[in-house]
């Protein structure tokens, strides 16, 4: 009972957080407020962004002690600050639907690997992990970017706002990242881990493909 | 003059005698009955009517197509012009009216007083500074109004079409692709051409009843007034590019005044002023993409609510860890 009391908490932690998701709301604080708005939007986005933490998720699933969270999340989030910040502060933006469907592809990507699906299904090693993480980094900040720049930054101090919102994304990804590194953690220990396993990392994939599809839907009936 | 400025604005917001469009509902749906009134006097009260045969143009754009509206479509309401019509298709439309010229003989001091109260400050300054003060006038004068409104949700280019008045004032961008918190620009023509350093009054109401709905409402009278607050009205200049900026810093319908007033060598004229007016209203922002569909915000996704998802989501990784743990087992 208790370990379906951790399971729920885990999984439906972005279900409670998404009420605070809505965009008119973001725009509202962003026009109405000043840097710190920008901070609270990011902390926001990166909170009810499942796709971001459905990746992190399966990340910190691969990885075993602190330091090797801390390297790999450090990597993961020097990557999506270049493209989130250079993006925006160039105007370079892509299409919202295939940039979130690359996004999703991250996310089969480490459900997959996770399941060792390089070595068994496909006959080879897996790519460098640390490397693919930098380099979905480099999408997911992408992702942000767009996201971004989908609002009215107004007149004036760009390059503070995408600072800013960077930060609050940094602060949201350390938030989430708390409770799921706890629990994943914390199921080690527990019997039922394999199981555990298994069933989260059959669910990135098929989340992946669900938000895939629905990602490709948008951009094709757009 | 501090002083002097609040006389100013005072004046123009008591006995000013602009033109101005102002449609019963800014956000219309497609297809539906709307009016626009034609006020005369002040942004808050008509003071008279203004008759078919003083109007040279009167055009609704929208669609990408100018139509001509017919002289039967007016009516005239106890002091106010108001023009019935279908609103068209869904976009993002202007109506414009541009009237002939009438002229006008006032004493110096019937004159003088005239240009302070309209803001007509340049003039004022110039006759004080050439010791014109105790010269009468005749004033030959027209007046060019304009509105922008919304039908629908689908916002279309038609804002910023040219409608070739003297003097009208262009948006850089649409005002309903706005929301409050936004520095908004907008260049003001004379003959064709940006106005620069010229006197622009930019004045706003904050609505505190929903025009959202569709339907016209009547303005008239104290008991529509007492539903808007007026903000204080902002003096401003038109850059060297004829551009005038200012924050939109509420939702509500906002409008932009001015009048353009030089001296005249007609025959029989002292001076030639221009008068232009613009109007739209600022909601909550229809851009930005923000409405869109994103997964990231709480929206349903292909017509079901976001939590079924959640729920199957969690139902499918319980079945999934309940099957691998059995399987185990």
């Amino acid at each position: 009972m208790r370990r379906f009391g951790i399971f729920t908490f885990l999984f439906a932690l972005p279900l409670f957080l998404m009420a605070h998701g809505v965009s008119e709301v973001d725009q509202e604080i962003l026009s109405k407020g000043g840097l710190l708005a920008y901070i609270r939007v990011g902390a926001g986005h990166m909170l009810t962004g499942y796709d971001h933490l459905l990746f992190l998720v399966g990340v910190i699933f691969y990885l075993s002690g602190f330091r090797d969270i801390v390297k790999f999340i450090t990597v993961f989030t020097l990557g999506h600050s270049i493209t989130l910040i250079l993006g925006t502060y160039l105007g370079y933006s892509v299409n919202e639907h295939l940039i979130d469907a690359v996004i999703a592809l991250s996310v089969i990507y480490k459900g997959f690997e996770n399941l060792g699906g390089f070595e068994r299904w496909l006959g080879v090693p897996s790519p460098n992990l640390l490397f693919m993480v930098f380099a979905f980094g480099l999408i997911h900040g992408l992702g942000l970017s767009t996201r971004l720049q989908s609002f009215d930054l107004g007149e004036g101090q760009l390059l503070a706002k995408v600072i800013s919102f960077n930060i609050g994304i940094e602060l949201g990804q350390v938030f989430a990242l708390i409770p799921i590194v706890y629990v994943i953690n914390s199921w080690k220990k527990q019997k039922s881990y394999d199981a555990f396993y298994l069933a989260a990392n059959y669910y990135l994939l098929i989340a992946g493909v669900f938000l895939l599809v629905y990602q490709l839907s948008g951009y094709f009936s757009a | 003059m501090k002083k002097q400025t609040i006389l100013i604005v005072l004046g123009l917001l008591l006995s000013s005698h602009d033109m101005y469009f102002k449609p019963g509902a800014y956000f219309l749906e497609p297809n539906s009955a709307a009016s626009i009134e034609l006020y005369n006097g002040t942004f808050e009260r008509s003071e008279n009517t203004i008759d078919r045969n003083r109007m040279i143009d009167v055009s609704l754009v929208g669609g990408g197509k100018r139509l001509a509206v017919d002289s039967s479509q007016w009516k005239e309401v106890e002091g106010v012009t108001v023009l019935d019509f279908i609103a068209g298709d869904a976009g993002t439309w202007v109506a414009g009216l541009s009237t002939y010229p009438k002229n006008i003989e006032l004493a110096a001091n019937e004159f003088n007083e005239y240009l302070e109260h309209d803001g007509v400050l340049d003039m004022l300054v110039w006759r004080e500074e050439n010791g014109e003060l105790n010269s009468d006038a005749i004033e030959k004068y027209s007046k060019h109004v304009k509105t922008i409104f919304q039908v629908g949700e689908t916002l279309t280019d038609d804002w910023k079409t040219v409608l070739g008045y003297p003097i009208e004032f262009i948006p850089l961008e649409n005002p309903y692709d706005l929301h409050s918190g936004h520095a908004m620009k907008v260049k003001l023509l004379w003959q064709g051409e940006p106005l620069a350093n010229q006197l622009v009054y930019v004045g706003s109401e904050v609505e505190s009843h929903d025009h959202g709905d569709g339907e016209a409402h009547s303005h008239e009278g104290t008991e529509a007034e007492a539903d808007h607050e007026h903000d204080a009205l902002q003096q401003l200049r038109t850059d060297a590019q004829g551009v005038v900026t200012f924050d939109i810093s509420h939702q509500g319908v906002w409008y932009l005044r001015t009048i353009y007033m030089a001296l005249s060598e007609e025959e029989g004229l002292t001076h030639e002023s221009n008068w232009a007016t613009l109007t739209f209203q600022v909601g909550d922002g229809h851009s930005h993409h923000a409405t869109e569909v994103h997964e990231h915000d709480n929206e349903d996704v292909w017509g079901i609510p976001s939590y079924v998802y959640w729920v199957g989501s969690l139902l499918l990784l319980f079945g999934l860890f309940y099957w691998f743990n059995k399987r185990k087992g």
